[in-house]
């Protein structure tokens, strides 16, 4: 009987602590979200889209903003999967370059402006929260995945163009 | 060629349908984008119904010829892509309306959780459904018919309209939030404080430590995480919904609590769990960005092997990035 009891006891444990898991994710996390969220959106919204499209197109001419701010704007205002439809801006050789970089920055956008990409939060989430558990604070740890991110979408644009232009010459060639 | 009525069911806990469709003259594609070859869903629909099946990682197809789309989504972009462009997709995955596209996915267009057996030719006399494609369009088209027509009004009722203009963003911005909170961020939650809750209590956390705390915990097993992730044959399948990416970060993040991991390598861990982003979406992204099926076919094999380079790239940046933090 004991024994049944303990078993019982340490099963519903599992879900007791999972519930208070939850409870701290949803009160820690949910309010401030859904205010933040609710701003960028209006934003957008206010905004609108076709003048943040008349100005990313500026943002196509040479790589450095192609594979920096323009995947940036695509991704903070057309938020994920939408933002890959600026590649249309964009010739076909630069295409899977750009795609490579937004894709990129769906996460580390998200520790700044989670609207981004709110069904994809936990890359984010999980280990700032880790963070946190040790009384840390994680807004400079945010700031430095965005800037992070920034860089290494620039390097993907760059090498993923490389690898595209040399495939299709080499397809021409043939 | 004869084409064929099919029915599309749902499969177990899966969502919509079913569909009753037929392919054309003109749809007459199957395209399976699952990210390793055609798999046997799509083999079976383009038996049943005489439509040809094309991989979508291979190559792409315009929209207008693609008959039904087959994709294995985990619930955030493929399974309201399609839809939204009103092409009928079958998800192998039994998800129902999720993701940020969620208000696309209909019972009438999408069918989720199918298996081969879930695939049956029409019985005669069926109703076939009528494509769904364009039916977005004709609204949108009268609104700016409408707005063209407006007459200029008085200063006080544009004032008033703007201002109704702007609150009304603001609600609507609210609606689409809340909706997005309850679509997508509380189930993610529930999830994982059901692994946090049985990994933490049952004791199998100390196991899992044991295994990913040294390996995380250093530059060189961080790289090899990130290499593996990274391997153009694995980071298509560890890609969707970024559901690995997701749960690694949460197990990595349980450790750096507990102070099994140092909270500096919290940044480089950032890239090194997910160099495969978006590697399961780039047929998908790129023709959203109205890529040609030439581009497409590069494209692929361009960002897969880039991320070989660029993944571990990542990771060293990250780590220089972290110095003074913490």
């Amino acid at each position: 009987m004991d024994f049944l009891a303990g078993l019982a006891e340490g099963f519903i444990g599992l879900f007791n602590a999972g519930g208070a898991t939850f409870m701290g994710l949803v009160t820690g996390i949910i309010p401030t979200l859904v205010v933040l969220i609710t701003f960028v959106n209006s934003i957008i919204m206010i905004v609108g889209e076709e003048k943040v499209e008349r100005f990313a197109k500026k943002m196509t001419g040479n790589f450095f903003t192609r594979y920096t701010v323009f995947p940036f704007l695509a991704v903070f205002f057309l938020t994920n999967p939408m933002a890959y439809t600026f590649g249309k801006f964009l010739e076909e050789k630069y295409k899977p370059a750009f795609y490579d970089a937004a894709v990129s920055f769906v996460h580390p956008i998200t520790g700044l402006f989670p609207h981004a990409n709110a069904g994809e939060l936990f890359v984010w989430l999980g280990i700032s929260q880790g963070i946190t558990q040790l009384g840390l604070g994680i807004s400079e740890l945010a700031v430095r995945y965005l800037i992070v991110g920034l860089i290494v979408i620039l390097i993907r644009g760059i090498v993923t163009e490389r690898i595209t232009i040399m495939m299709m010459s080499r397809r021409e060639a043939e | 060629m004869a084409y064929n009525a099919i029915r599309l069911e749902k499969g177990k806990a899966g969502w919509g349908g079913p569909l009753v469709i037929k392919p054309d003259e003109k749809r007459n594609v199957v395209l399976s984008v699952t990210g390793g070859g055609i798999d046997p869903v799509s083999q079976r629909i383009a038996e049943l119904s005489g439509a040809r099946v094309v991989d979508g990682f291979a190559t792409t197809v315009a929209d207008e010829e693609v008959f039904v789309a087959v994709v294995d989504c985990g619930g955030t972009a493929r399974c309201g892509v399609y839809p939204k462009k009103g092409v009928y997709t079958v998800n192998l995955t039994p998800v129902g309306q999720s993701g940020p596209l969620a208000q696309y996915i209909k019972e009438d267009i999408y069918v989720s959780g199918v298996k081969v057996e879930n695939v049956t030719l029409a019985d005669e006399g069926a109703t076939v459904s009528q494509a769904a494609k364009a039916t977005e369009d004709a609204p949108k088209a009268a609104a700016s018919a409408a707005a063209g027509n407006q007459k200029k009004s008085g200063l006080i009722v544009r004032l008033g309209k703007s201002v109704g203009g702007v609150v009304n963003k603001f609600f609507s911005a609210g609606k689409q939030t809340v909706q997005m909170v309850i679509n997508n961020i509380l189930p993610f939650m529930a999830f994982v404080s059901m692994l946090i809750g049985i990994i933490s209590e049952s004791g199998i956390g100390n196991i899992i430590a044991q295994a990913i705390a040294p390996i995380s915990g250093s530059l060189i097993g961080l790289l090899i995480v990130c290499i593996v992730c990274a391997l153009p044959f694995l980071s298509p399948i560890l890609g969707p919904g970024a559901v690995i990416a997701q749960v690694v970060g949460v197990f990595l993040g349980v450790e750096i609590g507990k102070g099994n991991i140092p909270p500096q390598y919290a940044l480089p861990a950032l890239f090194a769990i997910n160099p495969q982003v978006g590697c399961d979406f780039v047929p998908v992204g790129l023709s959203l960005g109205e890529a040609t099926p030439e581009t497409v076919e590069i494209g692929v094999p361009a960002v897969l092997f880039s991320r070989l380079i660029t993944g571990p790239i990542s990771v060293v940046i990250a780590f220089l990035f972290s110095f003074g933090l913490f």
